[in-house]
């Protein structure tokens, strides 16, 4: 019919007028800054630069993560600190915390510049015994060279993540599946992934990863 | 075409023809106030946390797009009811239209810094689409007898196309304008010719490092403006008032009009990590505020300056900071050039020694003496420190964490920094072995970095490579780690390289 025609014209119009009107906001121009001011508030009680990003995580996992964007673990708030700042304020990654910690590797994490970090959850760790957890967490090597086996150079979004990659651990690990799901090492499964940090994307797992050697 | 149907298709085109008009009236007069922007600010000011968690959960970065489609899709129905409920009584145009401009102003009316001149654009819509709905109805009896068998109505649909044709050249033009006026700045900046300073920085000593001025395309950027403002030199102010003697209003043309002073300055954000990139040193030129403050009169008492910059940030810097004499200035240029404009063009203020919440409001347009007491600044509203002097720091550049190296020599460079302060001494330490000395490259002043580096034995295997710095007062960098919240990061750098 014509009239549904003219309706959908009708409405195409406006939406577009609409859209097109607040649209400077998405670019590098525009002096709206009414609208501009608030937004930061929301969530800011950190001071970091906007990522300026529409990446958008994935996966059943996320669901885990806190939604407060005043929480130091939500998205929001990991998007704006480094890598290793981001995990410590996510409460699901605190033995992966307590493990770059404990291998002072927080700093080469947090001033690397731009990686890909798969993170095993709480429950991940959980899964290996306690002495042998307890014996990895002991021996600064061995743990240095199992948490560089999770770290991939380079910013990986989810379309490249798929293939064999070169760790800083110096072996490869490969990802295999596409789209929203993917296993990582053969084992472990991306339960929330492409988590946005100021300077590294992190896939978060449900298993540790271990180097051959 | 059924009357209802009729009545929506008009109410909607009537409605965007109102708005595009609004909206090209905001570019032209009142950038940012365009009605749907306006509702948009107020919408999420006005919502409760729960649901911005909720959305920003649930849509991530796309918040504001979907916000604002919302926003639009609320007007379209709103403006479809109103053009069905037109057709059958004409009472309903003003007031339908009356309540979309009455959201619009309250909008416009409830922004941060609003002034009256922000409400003509909504009211302007409303009118607008008020007088464009009559026009399209108006005929409705004769045009009801004169309807087609294939039930279109022509002279509707001929009103129709025209207002959606001037609605889409009124929109077209609006965003010309806002072009225009946002190149304008960037124009204005271009034609700029900074007068040479009156007392200008000493030249770098021999034997500076490359990379010891921090290009201003790379100088880091914290700041909350989504949108980097645009700022018309011509008619930017800066007004100084609260606690003094004689409020004064200074044109850009006052301030270049001044003694200028250059000096190379370290900047530092207090929200840098550890081994962070939030730390460059540039070559500004500026207004010494000292000798401002003076001929204004700072009252007795006052012990805090609120810098505003147009978009209503507020920085709290400590009086005693801008008049112990150390280097605080308005600065209008930075490396060479005007201010770039994400840098704060045209003015901004910078403090040596503080942090740049504490004392580099970009784009200033007001500068309140008061106290303490009496004002929170934004961040330290926010829980941040309201002091913000700078911690002394060093970080490592070279290598960087988790390189790869042959064994042998291998050069550790890098920055320290102590503004006011400056850098007495930098250490290395390998495996957490005993500190040994850097070697220190000559630097500008205590207010610039201090460049480092060290000849560093390598033998194979993974190692950790340390840096500590001591200021001149001789205090030595803490090893204690703490978060940059509330008042800077604290802790020795630490990175993880692989010997070959």
């Amino acid at each position: 019919m014509r009239a549904t025609k003219f309706t959908a014209l009708a409405a195409a119009t406006v939406f577009a007028i609409s859209l097109t009107a607040c649209g400077s906001d998405s670019g590098d121009s525009s002096g709206d800054t009414g609208a501009a001011a608030p937004m930061p508030t929301t969530a800011a009680t950190s001071m970091a630069p906007s990522m300026g990003t529409d990446m958008v995580n994935f996966g059943p996992g996320c669901a885990a993560v806190p939604a407060d964007p005043a929480n130091a673990g939500s998205f929001e708030a990991m998007g704006k600190v480094p890598v290793a700042t981001a995990a410590s304020g996510n409460p699901l990654l605190s033995t992966l915390v307590t493990a770059v910690k404990k291998a002072g590797l927080v700093d080469s994490l947090n001033s690397a510049d731009g990686i890909t970090v798969f993170a095993p959850t709480n429950d991940a760790f959980a899964e290996i015994p306690k002495t042998d957890l307890d014996k990895v967490l002991a021996d600064k090597k061995t743990l240095t060279s199992v948490l560089t086996y999770h770290v991939v150079p380079g910013k990986l979004a989810p379309a490249d993540l798929a293939g064999t990659h070169t760790t800083l651990q110096g072996e490869q690990v490969t990802v295999t599946g596409s789209g929203e799901n993917f296993m990582v090492g053969g084992a472990a499964s991306v339960v929330c992934g492409n988590v946005q940090t100021a300077n590294a994307n992190v896939y978060i797992i449900d298993s540790v990863l271990m180097p051959k050697s | 075409m059924r009357p209802g149907l009729r009545g929506a298709i008009s109410g909607i085109v009537a409605a965007g023809s109102g708005i595009a008009a609004a909206e090209l009236l905001a570019a032209a007069i009142r950038p940012g106030a365009g009605p749907l922007v306006m509702v948009g600010g107020a919408v999420i000011d006005a919502t409760p946390t729960a649901l911005k968690e909720f959305a920003v959960r649930e849509l991530g970065t796309s918040d504001k797009p979907v916000l604002l489609a919302v926003i639009g899709g609320g007007v379209a129905g709103l403006a479809a009811i109103t053009g069905v409920a037109a057709t059958r009584r004409r009472a309903a145009i003003p007031v339908g239209t009356g309540l979309l401009g009455a959201v619009g102003v309250a909008a416009a009316l409830s922004r941060p810094a609003a002034t009256l001149l922000d409400a003509v654009p909504a009211l302007l819509a409303a009118v607008l689409a008020g007088l464009s709905l009559w026009w399209l109805l108006r005929q409705r009896g004769r045009a009801a007898t004169t309807v087609p068998d294939d039930g279109v109505d022509r002279r509707l649909v001929l009103r129709l196309s025209l207002l959606a044709a001037g609605a889409g050249a009124m929109q077209a033009a609006g965003m010309t304008v806002s072009g225009q006026r946002e190149n304008a700045a960037g124009r204005s900046r271009e034609a700029i010719r900074l007068p040479a300073a009156a007392d200008p920085a000493r030249q770098l000593p021999t034997g500076v490092a490359a990379e010891f001025t921090t290009p201003s395309g790379t100088f880091y950027r914290v700041d909350t403006a989504l949108n980097v403002p645009r700022v018309d030199p011509s008619a930017w102010r800066l007004r100084i008032h609260g606690m003094v003697g004689r409020e004064v209003e200074l044109s850009f043309a006052d301030l270049l009009q001044r003694p200028l002073i250059e000096r190379d300055i370290t900047l530092n954000c207090v929200s840098n990590e550890v081994g962070g990139p939030y730390v460059g040193t540039a070559r500004w030129l500026g207004v010494p505020l000292a000798a401002l403050l003076r001929e204004v009169g700072v009252q007795p008492g006052a012990d805090q300056i609120v810098a505003r910059s147009v978009e209503g940030m507020t920085i709290g810097t400590p009086v005693v900071t801008a008049l112990d004499g150390r280097d605080t200035m308005l600065a209008l240029g930075m490396n060479g050039e005007p201010l770039p404009l994400e840098h704060g063009f045209p003015v901004r203020m910078l403090t040596p020694g503080l942090y740049g919440y504490a004392g580099a409001c970009k784009w200033v347009t007001e500068l309140e003496l008061t106290t303490f007491d009496q004002f929170d600044a934004y961040w330290v509203k926010r829980g941040w420190g309201s002091q913000g002097t700078v911690k002394t720091a060093s970080r490592i550049d070279k290598p960087k964490p988790f390189d790869r190296m042959a064994a042998g020599t291998v050069t550790v460079a890098g920055v320290a920094w102590a503004q006011r302060r400056g850098i007495q001494a930098v250490e290395i330490s390998v495996d957490g072995g005993p500190w040994a000395p850097a070697e220190l490259l000559p630097t500008a002043s205590a207010d610039t970095w201090t460049q480092w580096r060290f000849s560093w034995q390598a033998t194979g295997g993974p190692h950790s490579l340390a840096v500590r710095a001591t200021d001149r007062d001789g205090a030595v960098q803490p090893e204690t780690r703490a978060a940059p919240f509330p008042d800077g990061a604290t802790g020795w750098h630490t990175i993880s390289v692989t010997v070959a």
